[in-house]
């Protein structure tokens, strides 16, 4: 049985109310470091346990928060991005919805860490069951003890807040959920200053994503040390994974970083294979911006080495012949899929969700929408690839935020690997409307076994 | 037009969420709460008292609430259908959904039956992917969506509507 960390209590019944949750041994980790631990401390252990953000960029959570200014007399404030909204990640969700207080616990140990009194969680909007879970939550925390003034008689006072945002995938980049949270549009800012110098209300902040705060809980229950020994390399500890698409037993998963794409995908443990004995074609392993790779890639990368599901591996061979870990969102295409139909919902997903700020990316991302429309529709001309190509690498890095760039990789991606998939729409456009492409020279490279 | 006192009192809580003087945080929630008050959109009366209620110009407002994509800028039926149409989505078949909803209601996406019952909207990813197609309805999501499901939900809808006649 693989490692659980966060999820292994989301099934004990109950475990939603703060009873269940501290019978359970909640609230043990705030204890030991509120009554134990200096701010300091804590902030040594994140860094031991080499843990990397769980939002998407994978940066280490420790670096993230020493680098948080601290002038005299301004108040500090630490944000808990549940935004989620990265095509193909529903993990913090999950998180939020099953087992409230450990995301709580983690908060509160985080605030306690950053000196902050004020805490608050920027939620999506969509999400508008969530907050009354949430809010629950933290009246059930503050009736124990756990939040409100002189926290434990440590003289630390602490608030949580919920923030509801109102359907606006940008306010996922930090600088425009601070933006956002201030009551304006999310449009994000240019950097520097960094969020941890002049964050909202010019405060030095903290954001961070709901699955790296609640990772605050075991990281101090065990020790980084300890939590350092999970997984391989610089992927330490466990990871959610919300895995969909064409799979027998889609959901969110947690994992240790040891175990393989292939397993991963045909483990009984975890997605059970594909429906109906399809073959995989394609997949899409870190939510929807990562670069989607072919079977042929995924399973074992360009050295033919087995691909494992951690952040070295899946970014084996670089954008040529890799991807990336990013948020786990993880989608998973069947031999029956069409590529360039998949790329054009993409493509209508940033275009819509563009904050229009930068020419690059508000232009841009309708452009690319717009010619993988008339590709799809048979309508597409044979220069319009090169045209695509060359849009996308004209919005990568040209940017305020990496919106631009999340526009852009799942097009050149698609391009990349799947060229003859767009000429075959191009060339044969009444076929092409009739049926789809298939899976060609993408199979599967070694023998899997067909599940029910 | 005027919240309620209790809604008042409500307003009162959110605002003292965040430091003094930066009132204008409260905008997003109070914009969700106006929208559920006053008939499921936002006129620019109601932002306007908005507005008024935060100490901003009504320009503030209004470029908040022409950004995201929750606040509807003109009336919408009763029951709003969101279908969510992002890939994941389309994989498992929204497409198909899409076009059920259409024929069974007579509307297009961005529609509302003549009765005002009902609005179909295509949206963008909801974050549900793993129990795709779905839409939200309300505050709910309703997942796993099968041209039978989109049936018992329509139901549903009419027999609340008539029992709140």
């Amino acid at each position: 049985m693989a490692i659980k960390l966060l999820l292994e209590k989301a099934h004990v019944q109950g475990i939603r109310t703060y009873e269940v949750y501290r019978r359970e041994g909640g609230y043990t980790a705030l204890e030991k470091a509120l009554k134990e631990m200096s701010p300091e401390a804590i902030v040594e252990e994140l860094k031991k346990s080499g843990m990397r953000g769980r939002g998407g960029a994978g940066f280490p959570t420790g670096m993230k928060w020493s680098f948080i200014a601290k002038p005299e007399g301004v108040p500090r404030h630490l944000v808990c991005n549940a935004d989620e909204s990265e095509p193909g990640t529903f993990k913090d969700r999950y998180l939020m919805e099953f087992l409230p207080h450990l995301l709580i616990e983690g908060l509160i140990i985080s605030s306690f860490a950053l000196g902050s009194n004020a805490t608050y969680i920027y939620i999506r909007g969509e999400y508008a069951w969530i907050p009354d879970i949430l809010e629950e939550a933290i009246r059930e925390a503050k009736a124990a003890g756990f939040l409100g003034k002189n926290i434990l008689g440590t003289g630390f006072d602490c608030e949580i807040y919920v923030q509801r945002g109102a359907g606006a995938y940008i306010c996922g980049e930090e600088t425009a959920l601070i933006e956002s949270l201030e009551g304006k549009r999310g449009n994000p800012r240019i950097k520097p200053p960094f969020p941890a110098i002049k964050g909202v209300w010019d405060r030095p902040t903290v954001v961070n994503n709901v699955e790296t705060l609640a990772a605050l809980v075991p990281i101090i229950k065990m020790g980084g040390e300890e939590y350092a020994k999970i997984g391989v390399g610089r992927s330490t500890g466990t990871k959610l994974i919300s895995a969909c698409g064409n799979l027998n037993k889609p959901g969110v998963y947690e994992i240790d970083m040891t175990i393989s794409v292939e397993e991963f995908i045909y483990s009984d443990e975890y997605c059970g294979g594909i429906p109906n004995g399809k073959r995989l074609k394609a997949c899409i392993p870190g939510g929807s911006s990562v670069p989607i790779l072919p079977a042929n890639l995924l399973l074992k990368t360009a050295k033919g080495e087995t691909r494992y599901m951690n952040y070295e591996s899946l970014s084996d061979g670089g954008f040529a012949t890799g991807s990336m870990m990013g948020s786990g969102g993880f989608i998973v295409l069947d031999e029956d899929q069409c590529v360039v139909k998949h790329t054009l919902t993409l493509a209508r997903f940033y275009r819509h969700e563009s904050c229009g700020q930068c020419s690059p990316c508000r232009e841009g991302t309708g452009w690319m929408e717009k010619i993988l429309k008339n590709i799809e529709t048979g309508k597409g001309k044979m220069s319009d690839i090169d045209l695509l190509w060359d849009i996308q690498r004209r919005i990568e890095g040209n940017t305020i935020c990496p919106l631009g760039d999340a526009a852009a990789w799942p097009v050149a991606a698609a391009i990349r690997h799947f060229r003859d998939e767009f000429e075959w729409h191009i060339t044969n456009p009444q076929e092409a409307q009739i049926r789809n492409f298939g899976l060609a020279h993408y199979a599967d490279p070694i023998h899997v076994p067909v599940t029910a | 037009m005027k919240f309620s006192e209790d809604k008042l009192a409500k307003v009162s809580e959110i605002i003292a969420r965040y430091p003094e003087g930066k009132q204008k945080s409260a905008l997003l929630p109070l914009l969700h709460l106006a929208q559920e008050e006053f008939g499921g959109w936002l006129s620019a009366d109601t932002m306007d008292y908005v507005a008024e209620l935060l100490s901003i110009t009504p320009i503030e407002v209004y470029e908040v609430a022409t950004f995201y994509s929750m606040y509807n800028l003109k009336p919408v039926g009763k029951y709003m259908f969101e279908v969510c149409q992002t890939g994941p989505c389309m994989v498992r078949g929204c497409d198909d959904i899409i076009a059920y909803i259409t024929e069974k209601l007579g509307i297009k996406p961005g529609e509302t039956t003549t009765d005002g019952l009902f609005t179909l909207k295509t949206v963008e990813c909801l974050g549900a992917c793993g129990y795709a197609p779905m839409m939200q309805l309300g505050k709910f999501y309703r997942e796993h969506l099968t041209k039978q499901r989109v049936d018992e939900i329509i139901e549903e809808c009419r027999n609340k509507a008539a029992l709140n006649n």
